[in-house]
């Protein structure tokens, strides 16, 4: 299941494109479902907006009503705001702890005259992790403060009529790949650990809506026992407590592991183990000329010109017979599946000497590494691969020079380098088509980023948290109310494992009971 | 009181034409095919509208009978009853007439979850319905068996597009003409009766089966999809045979509370009402199912049955070693006859009596009418609009099992919105939808035309989002003040009625809300009371320990005049804060809902960039609006921006086009983004 980072996003789009139609601009109105009783349904959101990577400042920003409120007790001005548009350096704190996270520049940006035509505050940071994480956790705990989805910013600066139509086409494009750069991380992080905890309290809680909702609509007909209701209070009561302790971990379970995503990829002894040994400069994976070698991920942290990466190197992708060999082999598609950017190396003496066949094979082989296309009939986005062919050192130069310039010819296999692990052949070259890749997406501040999952997760976690507590409070005097606080809940964690539909509520409550009315 | 005083039914018996040949005129604006709780429904809500009706129906005996179970309402249901009531339809009014056992399950689980039920008198009711039919203006009730439906060929620039122009019945009389044609023909669509091992065609026993012309028609000529599904019905038991001291008593409400928001009481008195009793399967059911599997074809079949109903063979073979409950019920106040609800059984009539003789309370009972089961052909539901109209069939509508429902309710809140929706089609006027943030009814018709259905359709409160908003207790405040500004199928009547009721609570809230007291003034004012932090009468009723009966007494002066809403303003009280929260959510669905999305677009080869899933998705469903489309599996939010990015160039570009050559058809090309109602195409 795909978790559903992006609920709602697009209804915010949606929004926005019908207002262009003429009507003036209104107050934005995105979702706030699922915001539970208590939390104000104000509407103000903050993201990291600066790139991450090694940087000396990092950007945060807010926007919307309670920007003000948010700059106050952050950066400690109780008496009065700074004048607009002026930076001022202040000790930045956390409104619950009081304790101080960094000493930066905050920039008071009064409606209409910001970026989004609300009220706005940036923060100016030092652009350590473990600082921005900070930050965007003392955010998320001001009420009436949520993430910002994919693309918000720049809908609600259309909506404030601060951008031209001509951006506003291409906001779908936008909120395609920002939901795409959303999922991967959400995989990344869903297959982990946490994934898991999260799955469960949302297996658990589905139970939970599923047992009170056949005990509201079947019980006065059915035998469903009381004794349903009190497994629920227990079930309820553990989760509570469970998503408590959870929140209050400073640990948080695992290490979410920052930097762009970049995997390697391809047909076995295609020199994968090579290029990784190359680029880490030390043999870091075994590399033998049998087929087959690597059968697990390695991975390693590398510092490509300044950029944070994590690179793996997976199995090579074969039908095998060997069970290690095939789980390899299922783990290295799903590395690529989640990865920011795939290294797709081929054996360039395997390519057949004519150029139109060179050009159908290589085209078919990304088809084959490539996870499959939302929209298959636009090429492979260019941005998330990158081609090698390996072993120069073994193809005739002038074999070499004419495979080179034929292919240039071909659109849909660019970009492409040539080189040999073997004798660093183009290696140069390589590094920096990789070195501009890996900038270009670290510019993107979704992908790679933890932190900003991580406040995410812990705001969606919150409202979860504190929709439980609604359960408790109306348990006794009105079950619909109650049944209203599970639903809330459920919807809250959706965000983060996935929506969960009427249906498959009602498909718990048939397999649990035997109604019959 | 009862509003309706019910007329002597001879005196109306006449005004029927017994024969189609003898009906005065051969054309209508409207036909219903079918007299059952969707038929009856339709045609008495498309003469309010204002059209021209003519109800076919087999036997003009069985109009209004009660093929199943003798009750009304429960959890789920009974919101779809005051809703239909709230719209001005019978099936509320005809309970509180034939109810002879009231009661409001849910009692204590929240007014949002209480669910309205009653047993009900079989004739009482049949009587009713027959009687407030025949009185009806425009509509008239002819006896008659549906030969054909009469449609044009395909438009040739539109393949498959067709349009009704009326139906043929089966008595060779010449067709009757009309500009639309419901079809509320339940079980009877290539029906088939089982029990035990014998299969006959018919959709309900003791009837002929339905013509299969229509059959054909739907299938070849206008190319539906249609698939088949089962239900079953329970043998009736001699009331006398059954040792009913072994059972256990279960007692109504008293006083009971009506469903029409139009009556204070009911006709039975609170101390004429029966009781019902309830009793529990034992092992020795269980053994009889497992030796006659293989006498019993029904349950070999593998047409979809509900799973909320299921036979006594299904809950068994599901759920074995389990006791199950059997209630018996009252059928009427005259009835010797009594219903077990929970043993719809379709083994043969030996070994139906061999099984409920397991059950104690019935270890002598005599079978009066076997339990039976039937198939029968639905109609794909996402073939409809919302306005459950055919999308390729102008003019033809289906409303209830026809769609794949199951329930008296379920039909009636269809056949009621199909026949105002009939009836504007006929008279030129726009098409109406009905929010799933405003009524159950919306949620009922929003799952089956965007997300159809797999087995037969029941509507629970589970289904609907906004559950704590759409309560009994306010079905008027909802849908009667609409059904009577926008709709018209509300009399003047009851518009005032709900009026009144509205400006009253309105000033009652206000009244509750200027109480403004410190803590320790109303501590002296209700001194049985802790309140902490209270701010006004509003929130001081909210406490589960304050009544509006004890405010009222504490402030007689601004509050006695509202006693007669002193439960709806306690409600109201209670779920305010939620319903507030829940009101913007409200607002962005009724949004999405707004941006219909033209039915004739061809989403495979849509020049914009969508996913092959997508477009099969989306070809297959033909959402009406951007709201059904979101709430599809599969399709992604880039998806959608796409998609309304491209709706909102060809709307620009069809206006466009249409100042430079204006046409009659302009109005309607010009909503096409932004019209609340469908468009038809």
């Amino acid at each position: 299941m795909l978790p559903s980072v992006y609920h709602g996003i697009w209804r915010a789009a949606v929004h926005t494109l019908r207002t262009s139609r003429g009507t003036p601009p209104r107050r934005f109105l995105s979702s706030c479902d699922g915001l539970p009783v208590g939390l104000a349904d104000a509407e103000t959101i903050f993201a990291l907006s600066s790139g991450h990577g090694r940087c000396g400042v990092a950007v945060v920003r807010a926007s919307g009503p309670a920007s003000a409120t948010v700059l106050r007790c952050m950066a400690g001005l109780t008496r009065s705001l700074p004048p607009p548009r002026t930076a001022l350096l202040r000790s930045i704190t956390d409104p619950q702890s009081k304790e101080v996270l960094d000493r930066g520049l905050v920039l008071w940006f009064p409606a209409p005259h910001s970026f989004t035509g609300e009220d706005c505050v940036e923060f100016h940071i030092h652009g350590g992790p473990a600082v921005i994480t900070a930050v965007l956790q003392a955010l998320g705990s001001v009420p009436g403060m949520r993430p910002a989805e994919a693309g918000e910013f720049t809908r609600r600066a259309f909506q404030a009529g601060k951008l031209g139509l001509t951006e506003v086409e291409g906001l779908g494009d936008l909120i395609h790949a920002e939901t795409e750069a959303q999922r991967r991380q959400a995989l990344r992080q869903m297959s982990g650990e946490l994934g898991h905890l999260y799955q469960d309290w949302s297996y658990r809680l589905k139970r939970c809506l599923a047992h009170v909702e056949a005990f509201i609509d079947f019980s006065e007909d059915e035998l469903i026992e009381d004794g349903v209701l009190n497994q629920v209070d227990r079930s309820v009561c553990d989760l509570q407590a469970e998503i408590e302790r959870h929140l209050k971990d400073e640990r948080r379970g695992e290490r979410l592991r920052s930097g762009v995503h970049v995997v390697i990829a391809g047909a076995t002894n295609a020199g994968k183990s090579s290029l990784l040994n190359t680029l880490c400069q030390r043999p870091a994976a075994i590399v033998s000329p049998i087929a087959g070698t690597t059968r697990d991920v390695v991975e390693t942290a590398l510092d490509i010109g300044g950029f944070p990466v994590l690179l793996s190197d997976t199995a090579g992708l074969r039908e095998s017979p060997d069970l290690v060999e095939r789980e390899g082999v299922r783990r290295a598609r799903e590395r690529v599946e989640q990865a920011d950017l795939t290294l797709v190396v081929v054996d360039c003496t395997n390519l057949p000497s004519d150029a139109q066949q060179a050009s159908a094979f290589l085209q078919e082989h990304l088809r084959s590494v490539l996870p499959s296309q939302e929209q298959p009939e636009t090429v492979f986005p260019a941005n998330r691969f990158l081609l090698v062919l390996n072993k120069t050192d073994l193809l005739p130069q002038e074999q070499k020079l004419k495979l080179d310039g034929e292919l240039r010819q071909v659109s849909g296999l660019s970009p492409f380098c040539l080189i040999s692990c073997h004798n660093n052949e183009g290696l140069q070259d390589f590094l920096t088509v990789l070195h501009s890749h890996v900038k270009t997406l670290c510019g993107d501040p979704l992908s790679g980023a933890p932190t900003l999952t991580q406040a995410r997760h812990r705001a969606h976690l919150q409202q979860c948290f504190a929709a439980l507590a609604q359960y408790q409070q109306y348990r006794d005097i009105d079950l619909a109310l109650a049944a209203e606080g599970v639903r809330l809940a459920l919807t809250s964690l959706g965000r983060i494992t996935g929506r969960v539909g009427a249906e498959e509520i009602l498909d718990i409550i048939f397999k649990d009971f035997c109604i019959g009315k | 009181m009862l509003t309706k005083k019910l007329p002597p039914l001879r005196s109306f018996l006449v005004q029927v034409s017994r024969h189609a040949s003898h009906i005065a005129r051969q054309q209508y604006d409207v036909i219903v095919v079918g007299g059952g709780h969707a038929g009856t429904e339709a045609a008495a809500a498309a003469a309010r509208v204002g059209a021209e009706t003519l109800l076919v129906t087999q036997k003009i005996h069985t109009i209004g009978a009660l093929s199943c179970n003798p009750s009304l309402g429960g959890v789920g249901k009974g919101q779809l009853v005051k809703e239909v009531d709230a719209l001005d339809g019978l099936c509320g009014r005809a309970g509180d007439w034939a109810g002879i056992h009231f009661s409001i399950l849910n009692r204590r689980k929240g007014p949002a979850v209480w669910g309205p039920r009653a047993q009900l008198d079989r004739e009482r009711y049949r009587k009713f319905i027959q009687s407030e039919l025949l009185s009806t203006p425009r509509l008239t009730v002819v006896e008659g068996s549906v030969e054909d439906l009469l449609v044009t060929e395909p438009n040739p620039e539109e393949p498959g597009h067709h349009k009704v122009t009326g139906i043929r019945l089966e008595n060779g009389s010449d067709p009757i003409s009309a500009s639309s044609v419901i079809l509320t023909t339940g079980t009877f669509l290539t029906g088939s009766l089982f029990m035990g091992q014998t299969m006959s065609p018919g959709g309900r026993i003791g009837d002929a089966p339905s013509s299969a012309g229509l059959s054909r028609t739907m299938r070849e000529r206008l190319g539906l999809r249609i698939g088949r599904l089962r239900t079953g019905t329970p043998p009736r038991i001699v009331k006398d045979s059954v040792d009913l001291a072994q059972a256990h008593l279960h007692l109504p409400d008293s006083p009971p509370t009506p469903f029409s928001f139009l009556n204070t009481h009911t006709r039975c008195k609170p101390e004429e009402q029966l009781p019902c009793y309830l009793t529990y399967t034992t092992p020795g059911v269980e053994r009889v199912v497992q030796e006659s599997l293989h006498l019993n074809c029904h349950i070999q079949q593998d047409a979809k049955g509900p799973r909320y109903c299921p036979s006594i063979e299904s809950r068994v073979l599901r759920f074995p070693g389990r006791k199950h409950q059997v209630w018996l019920e009252p059928e009427g106040v005259t009835s010797d006859l009594l219903y077990p609800q929970g043993l719809s059984m379709t083994m043969p009539p030996d070994i139906q009596l061999r099984l409920i003789r397991e059950i104690p309370a019935m270890h002598r009972a005599e079978i009066h009418t076997p339990g039976y089961g039937v198939q029968y052909d639905f109609v794909c539901p996402t073939q409809l609009s919302p306005a459950l109209q055919v999308k390729s069939t102008q003019g033809l509508f289906l409303a209830g099992q026809i769609n794949g429902t199951t329930g008296y309710e379920e039909a009636a809140a269809q056949g009621l919105w199909a026949g105002v929706n009939a009836a504007r089609w006929a008279l030129s006027m726009p098409a109406v939808t009905l929010s799933r943030t405003e009524s159950y009814i919306g949620v009922l018709i929003d799952d089956l035309v965007s997300r159809g259905v797999t087995e037969p359709y029941r509507m629970f409160t589970s289904r609907a989002e906004f559950r704590t908003s759409l309560r009994p207790d306010n079905a008027d405040l909802r849908l009667t003040l609409k059904g009577f500004e926008e709709v018209g199928c509300v009399s003047s009547l009851r518009y005032q009625e709900a009026v009144r009721v509205r400006d009253s609570l309105h000033e009652a809230l206000a009244a509750l809300q200027s109480l403004v007291l410190s803590s320790p003034n109303w501590k002296k004012k209700l001194p049985d009371i802790h309140i902490c932090e209270a701010k006004n009468g509003m929130d001081v009723l909210q406490y589960s320990d304050v009544s509006f009966e004890m405010l009222a007494s504490a402030f007689p002066e601004c509050l006695s005049p509202y006693m007669e809403f002193s439960q709806r303003l306690k409600i109201e009280a209670v779920y305010k804060r939620h319903c507030d929260l829940q009101r913007k959510e409200i607002a962005r669905i009724q949004k999405e809902e707004n941006m219909s999305l033209p039915q004739d677009m061809d989403y495979i080869s849509l020049p914009v960039s969508l996913s092959n899933e997508a477009r099969e998705i989306l070809d297959r469903v033909r959402p009406s609006t951007l709201g059904a489309a979101t709430r599809l599996q599969g399709i992604t939010p880039a998806a959608i921006v796409h998609l309304l990015h491209y709706v909102r160039c060809i709307g620009q570009k069809e206006r466009q086009r249409h100042r430079s050559q204006p046409d009659q058809k302009e109005e309607r090309k010009e909503d096409l983004c932004a019209s609340s109602a469908s468009l038809p195409q």
